[in-house]
């Protein structure tokens, strides 16, 4: 029997993603473990394997389409065998078949396929379906988007979605049994289309993690109040620090190489601990406030800028948050970080490292709904009055805080901008 | 209705006339050199310095209001100041031989009698008694502030004390004497006999008559006060609170040394305005404000008028029915002249009296008066006269000071605690007997021939085969309600119970029967028909430390215990910074049968008022369980029975109703029936109803419902029904109140709320409809019936294949009722 390959739900917070390649093509033949399509969620790109033996029947979706996480995209099965009951927006409907003539049947299902344009789906498609029908086909991988409802107006009630999961052959034994999904390793998105062509310009696509990064940016900016404090810190301590557990990894007596950035990013905890309102989320007419700290780090990646963040940072000893931003920046940099880590949310305070780049002084924007972020910038010896009328040059870092000015005042991010610079003149790990 | 009390044909209609004694209007004529053989240099002294004191409060208090500032101390007051300036030497007068133990009650404008009351106690406390008071009070919360640098006596520093938490109190700081959640208009202070003052015009005219009753049936020391205003002769409760304080059966039917007269004076302070109103020539007909005595009982409540421009002529009058009430012949009516030269509030222009009338009185000034009496009979000089009102000034100064500072007089701090008001609203004690000692009683409960008769009544519904025993023999609801006040009323002494048709009747639906064996007529008696005095007087009788069933015979009476409901007993607790409990169970009888205003279901209308708990029990177990635990708390309870199952036996509880106590907590929903596809919660008697129609959906549609009745609305757990609805996933809430408004919309739309994800549609309401209750026989198109919940159900919810509803639930018909407001 044929069987609906699902587009998979990477992350509780993910509804849909967006088509990349197909690897195999309609007719091929495929066996279980062959990669099939790749796919990118809101920050990363994935693979999904075949889960079956047999031919690819059918494939629903092009490259670029928006597909609503756990639909079918295609089908797998033996030559011959029907792939209707499984296009979207047509499971179940073997009833309705028998009455309609062939020719007919097959014209509808082509303009389905136009319709499911992303744009007007979510317009024009509205479904009347009880929360508890909601979240029911949402675990047993039951497409609403097909389903008749029996309830009061049509509106698709619990049992729809029981009967049709039975239909489907994929009985969940309890709506309250979902397991998160393993997290796949992604690959590199796909290079952008070529739109169009001019004498000295193409128009080109830009892949969907740029249009969510730009989104981000652009609402950060249009909805906060953010404005930048800069300052530096005297660097001498740190650059101990550093030089000792270099010279203690190279001698084999640590596991982790620590690094500035992982320095400053102690320091930043320690700060926050004593500043629990920049640890914070600015919602509107209120604020949320977190006992633990969730620490975002930016990350450069061939993808884009991902921020996934590092949960209970603050729980964490010198080595242990190295080794943690270490293997969080790697799996950024691999696609293969857990979504849910991804999500602007997940992070109470963002660091955002540009010293490496020798950038002297920047304005990071702020992953809202965070209260502020922490710009950390390169190394520069400036001259310093170390005793009275006795100058010096001493490498200070320079710090850059953006802060919403709508949760914080300056006075507050002042003083705790001047923690940090403090946490970092006389960190001891 | 007492038998023994024959009403003879032949006597009653006879022919005669009723005579009237004359009533004294200002008879009082003594000098002051007259009066020197009752009063000494120091009390003369005494009652200047308290006029004095009073004036100078509300003229510190004026100029604030007016402009912003005392002795150049700046001050912003938003809050009200409803001022007595003029009435100083009524209020002296009262307060003057009044003893501590003595209450007085008040109005809104009611600071001179707290001031007057207060330095009149603390001239009578010893210095041992007085600093208990004020360090126990709130831990000395209220002492510190004026505690700290004071040097002088301890009466010197409890004058200070009472200033300070009064005035504290107007400004809404935490160390007021009610924690400012009471403010200017309610302040009071009951360890110095000052109870509390009511913002309701006429609001302590039936709730002092509580107080009185407190005492004269717990055999308390002392007389109770009500000061209330010349207008507050309009309302309606204080005509309840008058006919309540004169029932004949004091005289006549209570036994022994009970019998006699209520321990009570209403003393009119007759300032001649209500408000704007004058009430001799415009807004009263009374002409003079004592008249009124006459029309109440034999004694006219040996009313008069008196000159309350005379502090000596009050203090008389004060002196002469003291006695009165000793030999038990009270109430007494006092209609005490006065005049308030300030406006009602400092917003009042005065438009309704000329300039030349304040000043007539200005010139007559009591304050003046008395001080040019004094200097005349060789009692003071002017400079001793001078230096009372210049150390008053300097001492409202400082208390002025300290009350505005707010290092030292903080507000509460809603920030840190935001729940601080919300903890306060309830007490949530839990106790047996609110005083220890024996509760009188006719004979041992054992004796008690209803007593006797429910040891013999099956305590389950259902025998060993499943059928149900005969009605006679079964133990009903009616029998659990009594089971559980019987056993309160030989625990708890302070226990009474009143309301209409209470005693002999044994009430109009049978629950109190037996009790008038078991109880002497002062624990158990029958009121006026005065819903309004009926709770009005238990909150007062509370109040003072009594536990208290007033009952409201039908739910549709409830309107006419409006304010007493919804404005007194749900507020004094938190109003008083929780010093007074409010041990009150008003027992609420909804109806049906009798048509539009006697079977109405107003549940919401106590659900909606903060302060309140209401309970609905609808099975036997449940309601003496209930009972119970409404009887040992010390919160006011809005006790709901339905007159259409007082007679039902318990068919939920296997074990039967428990012979001996046992308590429901208030508040925890029960699952009567359990079930897994449709939840139905009903409130009330509706329960019977709805597993009616769960049998109907069980056995033709093979759908299993859970019945969850609510038992309690305030407070309400909702945890249960989420769980119910986890299971089921559907939910339809139903009672016998019109749907609009009602508690079952909040129900609806909590759940909506808390359960949203679980529910497989939205929460559905059946109600009875938004008219009037039409008669018996027509009841069934108005309250819900069982097949209106499984057309609910079918329409709204889970349609049921082959089920053609008969009532029409539809989205559009229930736009069109809204629409048309029906």
């Amino acid at each position: 029997m044929a069987i609906p390959v699902l587009m998979p739900r990477q992350g509780q917070s993910v509804e849909s993603c967006i088509m990349g390649q197909w690897y195999k093509s309609v007719g091929e033949e495929v066996s279980e473990g062959d990669l099939l399509f790749s796919y990118e969620t809101d920050k990363a790109s994935f693979e999904e394997e075949a889960k079956a033996d047999g031919i690819l029947l059918a494939a629903f979706f092009e490259e670029g389409d928006e597909v609503p996480v756990l639909t079918n995209v295609a089908v797998i099965g033996k030559e011959g065998e029907s792939t209707d009951e499984f296009a979207p927006g047509n499971e179940g409907a073997s009833v309705v078949k028998e009455d309609e003539p062939e020719q007919e049947k097959k014209d509808e299902e082509s303009s389905k396929v136009i319709e499911f344009d992303v744009e007007e789906t979510d317009e024009e498609r509205r479904i009347r379906i009880s929360p508890l029908a909601k979240n029911m086909a949402e675990k047993m991988g039951v497409n609403v988007q097909s389903l008749k409802g029996s309830g009061p107006r049509g509106r698709i009630i619990a049992r729809d979605v029981e009967v049709a999961a039975q239909k489907a052959g994929e009985v969940v034994a309890t709506p309250k049994a979902a397991t998160p999904e393993p997290v796949q390793p992604a690959v590199k998105p796909a290079a952008p289309k070529v739109l169009q062509t001019g004498a000295d310009f193409e128009v080109k696509s830009i892949p969907n993690i740029r249009k969510l990064i730009a989104s981000a940016m652009h609402q950060s900016l249009q909805n906060s109040a953010q404005l930048t404090h800069h300052l530096s810190a005297d660097a001498r301590q740190i650059l101990k620090l550093r030089k000792k557990y270099k010279k203690e990894y190279a001698d084999g007596n640590v596991s982790q190489n620590v690094t500035i950035n992982d320095l400053v990013c102690f320091a930043v905890i320690r700060a926050l601990e004593k500043f629990p309102q920049v640890n914070t989320h600015y919602l509107g007419d209120k604020m949320k406030w977190f006992k633990k700290v969730h620490l975002g780090l930016a990350v450069d990646t061939e993808r884009g800028l991902m921020v996934p963040a590092l949960q209970n940072a603050d729980d964490l000893s010198i080595t242990g948050l190295s080794y943690q931003l270490q293997q969080l920046a790697t799996q950024a940099r691999n696609g293969n970080v857990n979504p849910d880590l991804l999500s602007p949310e997940a992070a109470t305070f963002t660091v955002s490292n540009l010293g490496n780049y020798g950038v002297e002084i920047f304005t990071p924007v702020i992953n809202l709904p965070q209260t502020a972020i922490l710009g950390v910038c390169t190394i520069i010896p400036r001259p310093k009055q170390i005793e009275d009328g006795v100058y010096a040059f001493v490498p200070m870092i320079g710090l850059s805080l953006t802060y919403d000015h709508q949760a914080l005042d300056g006075g507050e991010a002042t003083r705790f901008l001047a923690e940090i610079k403090d946490q970092i003149e006389n960190l001891s790990v | 209705m007492p038998k023994n009390q024959f009403i003879n044909p032949d006597e009653v209609r006879k022919s005669k006339q009723l005579e009237f004694n004359p009533i004294p209007v200002n008879q009082y004529n003594k000098t002051i050199e007259q009066e020197k053989e009752n009063f000494t240099k120091e009390d003369f002294l005494r009652i200047f310095n308290d006029m004095v004191v009073i004036r100078e409060f509300e003229t510190m208090l004026n100029l604030i209001k007016t402009r912003g500032e005392y002795n150049e101390v700046p001050y912003n007051h938003p809050g009200p100041a409803h001022l007595s300036i003029g009435q100083e030497a009524a209020a002296v007068g009262m307060a003057y031989t009044l003893d501590v133990e003595d209450f007085i009650f008040g109005s809104h404008r009611s600071h001179g009698e707290i001031l007057a009351k207060g330095l009149s106690a603390i001239a009578k406390l010893d210095d041992e008694t007085l600093e208990k008071i004020m360090e126990t009070h709130f831990d000395g919360v209220t002492l510190a502030p004026v505690k700290a640098g004071h040097t002088g006596t301890t009466k010197e520093l409890a004058v200070k004390f009472l200033l300070y938490g009064t005035l504290a109190e107007v400004f809404a700081r935490e160390t007021g004497f009610n924690k400012g959640l009471g403010g200017s208009m309610h302040a009071f202070f009951t360890p110095f006999g000052v109870y509390p003052n009511n913002a309701i015009v006429g609001g302590s005219g039936d709730i002092s008559v509580g107080a009185a009753l407190f005492k004269k049936v717990n055999r308390k020391k002392g007389i109770v006060v009500a000061n209330i205003g010349d207008a507050s002769m309009g309302c309606g409760p204080v005509w309840e609170g008058l006919t309540f304080a004169t029932m004949d059966q004091f005289r006549t039917l209570w036994d022994d040394d009970m019998k006699g007269g209520l321990p009570l004076i209403i003393n009119i302070v007759n300032n001649q305005y209500g408000m704007g109103g004058q009430t001799c020539g415009e807004t009263m007909g009374y002409e003079v404000a004592a008249r009124i005595g006459a029309g109440l009982n034999k004694d006219q409540m040996h009313a008069e008028r008196v000159d309350g421009y005379n502090p000596l002529a009050v203090i008389d009058a004060y002196r002469r029915k003291k006695k009165i009430i000793d030999e038990k012949r009270g109430p007494v009516l006092l209609d005490v002249l006065t005049y308030r030269y300030s406006g009602h509030s400092p917003s009042d222009a005065s438009s309704y009296r000329s300039k030349e009338e304040v000043e007539a009185w200005e010139s007559q000034d009591s304050i003046v008066w008395f001080g040019n009496e004094l200097v005349n009979a060789g009692i003071a000089t002017k400079e001793e006269l001078e230096q009372i009102k210049s150390e008053t000034e300097s001492l409202i100064t400082s208390t002025l000071k300290l009350a505005i500072d707010d290092d030292v007089s903080p507000r509460m701090d809603m920030k840190k605690y935001p729940n601080l008001i919300g903890e306060m609203m309830f007490s949530d004690q839990s106790v047996d007997r609110m005083e220890d000692r024996e509760p009188e009683v006719n004979h041992p409960m054992e004796e008690n021939p209803r007593v006797q008769q429910l040891t013999k009544k099956e305590r389950f519904m259902f025998d060993a085969n499943g059928k149900p025993h005969s009605k006679i023999k079964t133990y009903a609801l009616r029998d659990g309600i009594f089971e559980a006040i019987v056993d309160r009323f030989y625990k708890d002494p302070t226990l009474i119970a009143y309301g209409e048709e209470n005693r002999d009747w044994g009430g109009a639906f049978a629950v109190y029967r037996g009790l008038t064996e078991a109880l002497p007529y002062h624990r158990l008696f029958n009121s006026p028909i005065s819903e309004g005095a009926i709770v009005g007087t238990a909150i007062g009788y509370a109040m003072c430390g009594g536990r208290v069933i007033p009952e409201i015979m039908y739910c549709d009476f409830l309107g006419r215990a409006g304010d007493e409901v919804f404005n007194q007993l749900p507020k004094w607790q938190a109003m008083s910074g929780n010093v007074l409990k409010m041990p009150v169970v008003i027992r609420v009888s909804v109806g049906s049968k009798y048509g539009a205003q006697h079977s109405q279901d107003w549940t919401a209308l106590a659900a909606h008022i903060p302060g309140l708990k209401v309970v609905f029990p609808a099975s036997p177990y449940d309601a003496k369980g209930l009972m119970n635990a409404a009887l040992q708390g010390t919160d006011p309870v809005v006790f709901f029975e339905s007159q259409r199952i007082y007679d039902i036996g318990e068919m939920f509880h296997e074990e039967g109703v428990p012979e001996g106590y046992y308590e429901i907590p208030i508040g925890e929903p029960d699952v009567k029936k359990a079930g897994s596809d449709v939840t139905i919660l009903t409130i009330g008697a509706t329960l019977y109803r709805a597993m009616d129609a769960a049998k109907i959906l069980e056995e033709k549609y093979n759908l299993s419902a859970e019945v969850i009745d609510a038992r309690s609305l305030v407070p309400f757990n909702y945890d249960t029904v989420i769980e119910s609805i986890k299971k089921t996933g559907r939910i339809v809430i139903s009672g016998d109140a019109s749907a609009r408004g009602s508690f079952m919309r909040d129900l609806a739309s909590n759940i909506t709320e808390l359960a949203f994800d679980y529910l497989d549609a939205p929460p559905v309401v059946v109600g009875s409809r938004n008219w009037i209750t039409p008669a018996h026989e027509l009841e069934d198109y108005f309250f819900p019936q069982p097949e209106w919940i499984v057309d609910a159900i079918h329409e709204r919810i889970l349609p049921l294949a082959g089920y053609s509803p008969e009532n029409d639930f539809t989205e559009e018909e229930q736009l069109d009722r809204n629409a048309k407001g029906i």
